[in-house]
């Protein structure tokens, strides 16, 4: 199984700011997409779900998918009914200031040490 | 107090608006100015968030109140540029944010304003409560006792307690709601304590067909029933049905239109991912009947079933 990497040192890479801490304070994989029906097709465990989208339906598959934590890129503001449903499933919500491919840039490394 | 119909209204709504508080219904992501800012500055964050009051602070502590209207006399007579603290309401009336919201409703009879400051029991300014603000949170909170008094309706009787039925109505393009009855199954499956990977492929093929049901029909229903060995998730809409079956069943084939893919659904996975995830999978579509998709899941793998017959 690959090692756990904190939220909370995967936020600090990318300026993240949490607008929800959950009870998870890990993961293991990072899925980063917006396109939803992609992210409910894997199968890995302790993802952190990578998004653009800041839809109530990213939490939604957060949830399906029992990740442990979503983030937003592209510091988009998160919609409070977003917010709203991160916190009955206790999912770790973070909004990142980088787009996309600069947050995925910096975290990989972090994720990539972790798989060594 | 709030004159309710007397004893006609149903114990349900009384309820609801008895137990609500101030707090409850309060806005509380609000924009604030602070005494010494300029009215023009007040009038560009009005301008700027669509907003029509400002409350205008000192130290964090409520001083005041910039409305439209007081905006609309400084552009009127030309003094913009003065303070805040010049023009604005002093004498305000204040909610206080642990008050029943029943008490509060009544205010807005009582005064002219639309819109009251409510401050915690520290006198910090906690937010803002307008009548559009009330309305959302009964809204809110009605939806929520219906979705209990359906779980309520929906559950079997006691002697039949082994076996859960549930049934959700989905509606077209509600995307906001869309995955609700899947969150619901997922959250009984977990109070059940069933395995971690029957929780998750359940999660997933409900979803994917709630999403179907919003996305491509004119809406439906979902329904789960689950006993001691499986979970069954039927998803039956009304319509227009699925012209080719096996195309749809193709990962990648998708109808869905631009603006469902700007959401992140309409890839051509949902279909092809539901049979994925499922132990049996079945499908039948019909253009005057609408589809009815039946998805699977057993508890326990097979070779688990084998060990606990050992």
């Amino acid at each position: 199984m690959r090692p756990e990497v904190l939220i909370d040192e995967a936020a600090s890479r990318v300026e993240g700011k949490f607008l929800h801490r959950g009870s998870r304070k890990f993961a293991r994989w990072v899925v980063a997409s917006s396109l939803m029906s992609d992210v409910l097709t894997t199968d890995e465990e302790d993802i952190l779900l990578l998004s653009n989208l800041n839809t109530a339906q990213v939490v939604r598959t957060a949830d399906m998918i029992s990740a442990n934590a979503a983030m937003v890129a592209c510091g988009k503001p998160v919609p409070q009914d977003t917010l709203d449903l991160a916190r009955e499933p206790d999912i770790t919500l973070v909004c990142a200031e980088y787009p996309i491919f600069e947050t995925c840039f910096h975290l990989a490394p972090l994720f990539n040490t972790a798989k060594k | 107090m709030l004159k309710l119909h007397g004893d006609e209204t149903p114990s349900t709504i009384k309820e609801v608006i008895l137990r609500l508080k101030v707090k409850d219904a309060t806005k509380k992501h609000i924009f604030t100015a602070r005494k010494t800012d300029s009215l023009r500055h007040i009038q560009n964050l009005m301008r700027d968030n669509g907003i029509s009051a400002v409350p205008i602070l000192e130290d964090d502590v409520l001083v005041g109140m910039i409305s439209v209207n007081d905006i609309i006399s400084a552009l009127d007579k030309g003094y913009t540029d003065d303070p805040a603290e010049k023009h604005m309401t002093k004498s305000l009336i204040i909610l206080e944010d642990e008050m029943p919201l029943s008490y509060a409703i009544p205010f807005f009879d009582k005064y002219s304003y639309r819109r009251f400051p409510v401050v915690d029991k520290d006198r910090r300014l906690a937010g803002i409560l307008s009548s559009r603000d009330i309305l959302l949170a009964l809204l809110h909170e009605l939806n929520n006792e219906i979705l209990e008094l359906e779980k309520m309706i929906n559950t079997e009787p006691a002697d039949q307690m082994d076996r859960i039925k549930r049934e959700f109505i989905v509606t077209k393009f509600d995307f906001e709601n869309a995955g609700r009855a899947s969150y619901e199954l997922k959250k009984t499956l977990k109070d059940i304590n069933a395995p971690r990977q029957a929780v998750r492929k359940a999660a997933v093929a409900a979803y994917e067909l709630e999403i179907n049901i919003a996305i491509h029909s004119d809406g439906g229903v979902m329904a789960f029933e689950i006993d001691d060995k499986k979970i069954v998730i039927t998803a039956r809409d009304k319509g227009p049905g699925i012209e080719d079956i096996a195309l749809a069943l193709q990962p990648g084939y998708s109808t869905a239109s631009d603006w469902i893919r700007s959401m992140g659904f309409g890839a051509g996975m949902g279909l092809a991912n539901t049979k994925k995830v499922s132990d049996d999978f079945a499908i039948e579509s019909n253009p005057k009947t609408g589809s009815f998709i039946q998805s699977t899941i057993y508890l326990h793998t097979a070779e688990e079933q084998a060990a606990e017959g050992e």
